[in-house]
């Protein structure tokens, strides 16, 4: 091994631990701002699916403009700009609510995509069988409709997982401040990011193994891609 | 080898994961023939159109396509030279009609844009599809779209047509507009080895039936003398089968 | 002087600001183009050896595994370690070469869903294997790639906001240089922000749209 490489080991030997200490502020900043999202994103998809023309505009309207632009600024708006109209949110606050608002807005769209993909002939089927508009929604749409969106919906926990980075720009302590913070003091940023880099790594592909695991866990032969 | 053959197996084997689909197959085919390969499915008759033009590589064996032998190296040039038709047409789904008949022409024969559309436009018309030159592949019925398949082969020029099971992947109604046009180029002259189980076609228009069976030949011969007395037991069994069923 | 006089005054600085995006956006996405394609082609139609094929893999699990912010603070501060390199073309390198590892994939995909008889059919028309990817292959992978890459190009321009945190002078950063520099509200100019981002974005995927829409011939719709 290189001294270089010998360097690098030293560094994390350390350092990693006070890296880690962001893990716990990271993953609950994600898991809080994934669920909410998740929550929030099933109603504007409930809204642009089945609500009136109002619902229907309104939802369209969120989940372009959140969309539409960067997390940065919407996470900058809410904790920077709303205070000047009497809102204030303590950083971490206003980071869940910042990742929430945006991850529904994809979200939404994921679950439409995997409503309308459900066959009409399903829901038809459980009305002609006696079931109501709720219930068919309920055991005969839901189970099918959730099934097909967990690939794409991994895909956007993990996405949301990496934007938890951003929230360090409000000064929120994750991994990625502690990471500036190691930086500051030790002048060697270039290591440091290294090390939070194989954190995040090691983070992401986690959550992908896990998420792949229910996947498989959840598979219907017809209902979902693979298995 | 005879020099008036356009196309002479000598010799070919091929074997997968141990398994030996092709016992050594030779034949041989003059201009203007027609052979169709008849047998049970597993028999090898489809690897053995796919050896011929090295779609599938084979373990030994040689290949000469008019005097010239076929070779990894020449590859390209050689397939050229021999017109393929796939049972599920393979048309360039991005490509008109027209397009697909031309693409070929122009990117590997080099022949000038002009020349090219003319000649798309005959083999079109002698496929009886003349007036689809502007449509999709997704547009036509599979039996137009084994007719272009057709066309789009003939436009090459080439020594001779090779059919794999050209109207397996169609409705029965949809096969003798296939059929028709393949007995045409048949009379026409065309020189044309067929893998098929439409034995009207192979009554009528071969020039002589191989019947294969377990990699290898069992019999060939002209079709009357096939259908009405094989030599071989496994060759009449076979012809039976598909007369009750086909 | 009220914000709106600010917002006034200084929107030529978030026009530049725009202008610094837009370049950003169009380098890493060339950059992203050229190595992604190269990636994809290399893992489809390279050789088949491990020598080759799990260095390109752990490329594009590193690049996707990591928050480009992390990747922006490594580029930066490990070239400068080296060589003096300007905070703009460490974002460009950091954040095309993590768009390579999207773009390969969206390509990848898009050539698989190629079906195999198309290279067969071409092949067994006289065509080599680079004019068959040429003429057939790609013409077809690039109608089932544009969907996907509008999507890409939709989460990169988000993501050039994020060279802020190296000190890339663009959009963000001129906001916030605003900001500090007034005690207005500002809200207001987030909101601008805001909106420079969502009209880019629009117009870059109606764009593409239109593009998409060129493209479709009956069997590619969408």
């Amino acid at each position: 091994m290189g001294e270089p490489m010998l360097d690098f080991i030293r560094f994390g030997i350390e350092w990693l631990p006070r890296i880690l200490e962001g893990v716990p502020v990271t993953l609950a900043l994600w898991a809080i701002a994934i669920s909410l999202g998740c929550v929030l994103g099933l109603i504007l998809c409930w809204a642009r699916v089945y609500g009136n023309r109002f619902c229907y505009w309104l939802s369209t309207v969120y989940i372009e403009l959140f969309r539409g632009t960067p997390m940065l600024v919407q996470m900058f708006f809410i904790y920077l700009g709303l205070p000047h109209v009497g809102i204030v949110f303590d950083a971490f606050t206003a980071a869940v609510i910042a990742i929430t608002l945006n991850s529904a807005a994809y979200q939404a769209e994921y679950f439409r995509g995997s409503v309308l993909s459900v066959p009409k002939g399903q829901l038809i089927a459980a009305r002609a069988c006696g079931m109501s508009q709720w219930q068919a929604i309920r055991y005969i749409m839901l189970p099918q409709a959730l099934r097909r969106v967990i690939p794409q919906w991994s895909n956007e926990a993990i996405i949301e997982l990496k934007f938890t980075s951003i929230a360090y720009t409000i000064g929120v302590v994750e991994i990625t401040a502690i990471a500036q913070d190691i930086g500051s003091r030790t002048l060697d940023f270039f290591q440091v990011f290294l090390w939070a880099g194989l954190v995040y790594l090691i983070l992401t592909s986690s959550v992908a193994s896990l998420l792949g695991w229910v996947e498989r866990r959840t598979y219907v032969p017809g209902v979902t891609t693979h298995g | 080898m005879t020099d008036d053959l356009i196309l002479d197996v000598q010799g070919v084997t091929k074997s997968y994961d141990g398994l030996e689909v092709l016992k050594g197959i030779g034949f041989g085919l003059r201009k203007g023939e027609t052979k169709v390969l008849i047998g049970p499915s597993g028999s090898g008759k489809s690897t053995l159109l796919r050896c011929i033009n090295y779609l599938t590589r084979p373990d030994a064996g040689r290949i000469f396509l008019s005097g010239e032998e076929v070779r990894e190296g020449n590859i390209d040039a050689m397939r050229a030279r021999m017109g393929f038709v796939f049972q599920d047409f393979n048309l360039f789904s991005h490509l008109t009609v027209l397009d697909n008949v031309r693409i070929c022409q122009i990117k590997v024969s080099g022949i000038d844009r002009e020349t090219a559309t003319q000649r798309a436009q005959q083999e079109l018309a002698r496929v009886g599809l003349g007036d689809k030159a502007a449509a999709y592949p997704a547009e036509l019925s599979g039996g137009q779209q084994q007719r272009v398949s057709i066309a789009r082969a003939l436009a090459m020029d080439p020594d001779v047509l090779l059919f794999d099971e050209p109207t397996s992947a169609l409705d029965p109604e949809l096969t003798n507009e296939v059929i028709r046009v393949m007995q045409q180029l048949a009379r026409d002259g065309m020189t044309m080895v067929v893998v098929t189980h439409e034995m009207s076609f192979a009554r009528q228009a071969a020039d002589e039936l191989i019947f294969m069976e377990n990699g290898h030949i069992v019999e060939q011969g002209p079709p009357g003398n096939l259908f009405s007395h094989a030599a071989s037991e496994r060759t009449r069994a076979f012809l039976n089968v598909i007369a009750e069923h086909g | 002087m009220d914000i709106y006089d600010v917002l006034i005054r200084d929107f030529p600085f978030l026009l530049k600001g725009l202008g610094v995006a837009i370049v950003l956006l169009a380098a890493l996405l060339v950059i992203g183009f050229v190595l992604g394609m190269s990636i994809c082609l290399l893992q489809l139609y390279g050789p088949k050896t491990r020598l080759l094929q799990w260095p390109l893999l752990l490329y594009e699990r590193v690049f996707r595994g990591v928050p480009i912010i992390i990747m922006l603070f490594i580029f930066y501060y490990g070239i400068s370690g080296v060589y003096d390199i300007s905070a703009f073309a460490a974002a460009i390198l950091a954040m095309g070469l993590r768009s390579a590892a999207y773009q390969s994939q969206i390509f990848r995909s898009a050539f698989q869903s190629v079906p195999a008889g198309q290279m067969m059919a071409a092949r067994a028309m006289g065509m080599s294997k680079a004019k068959a990817i040429r003429h057939i292959i790609f013409p077809q992978a690039a109608r089932h790639a544009i969907g996907p890459w509008t999507n890409e190009f939709s989460s990169e321009i988000k993501e050039t906001s994020l060279a802020y945190v190296i000190g890339v002078v663009e959009l963000t950063r001129q906001a916030h240089y605003i900001i500090t520099s007034t005690q207005g509200n500002v809200l207001i100019v987030f909101a601008v922000v805001a909106l420079l981002y969502f009209v880019l974005n629009r117009a870059g995927n109606s764009l593409l749209y239109a593009y998409e829409r060129k493209l479709a011939v009956p069997g590619f719709e969408k």
